[in-house]
């Protein structure tokens, strides 16, 4: 019997160096070059931590993304601008790109550091994207008459760059849509159509990650999504989502990907407490087809700390794999 | 016909502009300034938003909200019976609060907005409206883990709600804003917020006013129209439907007519927003009307809420020149 794999879910903390050097590029102290060498310096360290840890399937660790819909939307110059700074809660504030005009590919956004990665390591690394509905959901919107339009025209922007990981050899591509809990009412299944636009056909395991909002108003609805594993954020509600799967059993043919790591705590999960999460999902799923994580990108973490919970993860899921005599 | 704001100012200004209520915040959580330090820098800065407000021509304004994360935790943390808890979305929005959850019976203990409103009317050359969630919608955006029972708990602090309703007239607050937006996604709860509001307001000596957004009122309009306010605020952008509503019943009270967008950057024309005025007032006499925009402008970027406001208050005095 197999199953129980690792993985992180995108995003690992920025070593300070890094930081500087994002902002010394924003004030125009160092150049491109310069930025771009540090930024591969880092994904290779991240390469390399996640190896040491012993994931099975690596991320190449996003130290090239500020945030998962500013980096795409910075890129497509010619339909998007940067708009300026609105609340997210507290005394958090995030640029909100503006759709301006008509959605299109413009070259490729995230091949380069892919191939990057995956060329320092023997383990497959998941190609990293967010979804067509997160994208738009998460900016203004100028021109399109209805999020509908919009929605399906970021749907052809991202399977186009698919396509491109996967021509570069990409196994496994994750495409986060955590804001796909926004109006379940109205727009589950404009979400559910973008995301079958954007992977019907292809020959690549998909993966996508939901976290922090309503799940049980699309719980069973998201078993409809076309993706090979559903990455759920767990522990961030102490495995209540369990209820539901309890209540309405996973589809038998998908993978369900647990979050057993808060990412906005400091505090590193004891083992016992991993072990027991990792357990109890497995009265409801065969471990053929449970994967473990932690419940989100650990970029709010310090390195340490990231490197800290992952390897509990890991160590958490060898002890189970041994008592259940898994490979 | 009357301008105004419905609440949450942006806090910050963009680049070249500083964000120093950002940085103060910042400052105060790694302990390099005082709370009263901040305290100092939160007011400076209402007192940049009412400027900002009276100079885009509004002649009702707000004091922004500016010490206000959200509508929840402002009142809910300063009550007796609840606790905060974890970050949870705002409707639709991609905004979050802390949720508030009820651990016992709620009480007043003493007035919250009180001296927030005295220092904003001391500000201000234009009136200012007090700004109150109200109990439905208190209740409604938090768990409840002590009453068990939605409707003990909503009338609990629709009592609780009347003493700051109270403490806020008796400082002289003209107008007072009950918020409930979460009533349009509990239609079937208009019976329990007439309830609620009747025992908010009883005997208030001011102009109220009751504010909905992020839907439409479609269904309990005549409801609503029965409620002990003299102000009914309706979003027309995020709910059409509120147009159809209108038109079916007879509009009784002030109109609080909330037609620019404030949550995307597009900018509306001044054409096309005295084209919805001059609309609207035949269902209304302009006379009833208040023009706002159709939520909180903490959606928008500074500049932009700027802008939108502007051409709100030109919007209205061209509606007005071709009526006269």
């Amino acid at each position: 019997m197999t199953g129980l794999l690792t993985t992180a879910v995108g995003s690992l903390p920025k070593p300070d160096y890094l930081t500087k050097a994002r902002n010394a590029f924003a004030s125009g102290r160092i150049d491109g070059d310069e930025l771009d060498k540090l930024t591969r310096q880092a994904t290779a360290e991240c390469i390399r931590m996640q190896e040491d840890v012993g994931l099975d399937i690596l991320v190449h660790g996003e130290m090239e993304r500020g945030d998962m819909v500013a980096y795409f939307a910075e890129l497509l110059t010619e339909s998007i601008a940067i708009g300026g700074l609105v609340r997210s809660y507290g005394n958090r504030y995030y640029h909100k790109p503006i759709i301006t005009g008509e959605l299109h590919w413009q070259g490729s956004m995230t091949v380069e550091m892919w191939r990057y990665a995956q060329s320092l390591t023997g383990k497959p690394v998941k190609g990293m994207l967010t979804g067509p509905y997160t994208m738009v959901e998460w900016s203004f919107d100028e021109h399109y008459p209805s999020r509908q339009g919009a929605v399906l025209d970021m749907a052809r922007v991202i399977r186009r760059e698919v396509e491109e990981l996967v021509k570069a050899g990409a196994k496994y591509v994750q495409i986060d849509e955590p804001a796909i809990h926004t109006r379940p009412e109205e727009d589950f299944d404009l979400a559910l159509e973008a995301m079958q636009r954007v992977v019907k056909g292809i020959d690549c395991e998909f993966h996508t990650h939901i976290c922090y909002g309503e799940v049980e108003l699309i719980y069973p609805d998201m078993l409809r999504l076309p993706v090979k594993q559903i990455h759920l954020a767990f522990k961030n509600t102490n495995f209540e989502y369990l209820k539901l799967l309890e209540k309405h059993p996973f589809d038998g043919t998908k993978d369900l990907g647990v979050g057993v790591a808060d990412v906005h705590s400091h505090l590193v999960e004891p083992l016992e407490e991993v072990k027991d999460g990792i357990q109890r999902t497995l009265a409801l799923m065969p471990p053929e087809r449970l994967w473990v994580l932690p419940d989100c990108g650990l970029k709010t973490r310090t390195w340490d700390e990231a490197v800290a919970k992952l390897r509990v993860m890991v160590e958490a899921t060898r002890e189970v794999k041994r008592e259940l005599e898994i490979e | 016909m009357r301008t105004t704001a419905v609440g949450f100012y942006p806090k910050i200004p963009n680049r070249p502009r500083p964000a120093r209520l950002r940085q103060a915040i910042a400052r105060r959580d790694r302990g390099e300034i005082n709370a009263d330090e901040l305290a100092r820098i939160e007011d400076e800065v209402t007192i940049e938003v009412i400027a900002e407000q009276v100079e885009a021509g509004l002649d009702l304004i707000t004091d922004g909200q500016i010490r206000w994360d959200d509508d929840q935790t402002y009142i809910a943390q300063r009550l007796d019976g609840f606790e905060i808890t974890g970050l949870i979305r705002y409707f639709d929005t991609n905004t979050y609060y802390r949720q508030p959850n009820v651990t016992g019976p709620v009480r007043w203990t003493q007035p919250i907005l009180v001296r927030d409103y005295q220092f904003a009317a001391g500000q201000s050359a234009k009136p200012v409206k007090a700004l109150i969630t109200g109990p439905y919608t208190l209740a409604a955006l938090a768990t409840d883990s002590h009453y068990g029972d939605r409707r003990r708990l909503v009338l609990d602090l629709a009592e609780v709600l009347h003493q700051e309703a109270k403490a806020l007239a008796a400082a002289g607050a003209p107008i007072i804003q009950v918020n409930e937006p979460a009533i349009l996604r509990h239609k079937e709860d208009a019976a329990l917020l007439q309830e609620a509001i009747t025992k908010m307001l009883d005997g208030i000596g001011a102009e109220t006013a009751l504010y909905t957004w992020f839907g439409d009122a479609d269904g309990i309009l005549p409801q609503l129209l029965e409620l002990p306010v003299d102000v009914i605020g309706l979003d027309f952008v995020w709910g059409p439907a509120n147009w159809g509503a209108l038109k079916g019943t007879p509009f009784t009270k002030r109109l609080g007519f909330g037609i620019i967008d404030a949550r995307n950057t597009k900018m509306e024309s001044v054409e096309e927003i005295a084209e919805r005025i001059r609309e609207v007032s035949e269902l209304v006499p302009p006379d009833r009307l208040d023009v706002n925009p159709s939520c909180g402008l903490e959606y928008l970027p500074r500049e932009v809420a700027v802008e939108k406001l502007k051409r709100m208050v030109e919007g209205v005095r061209r509606a007005e020149a071709v009526s006269v």
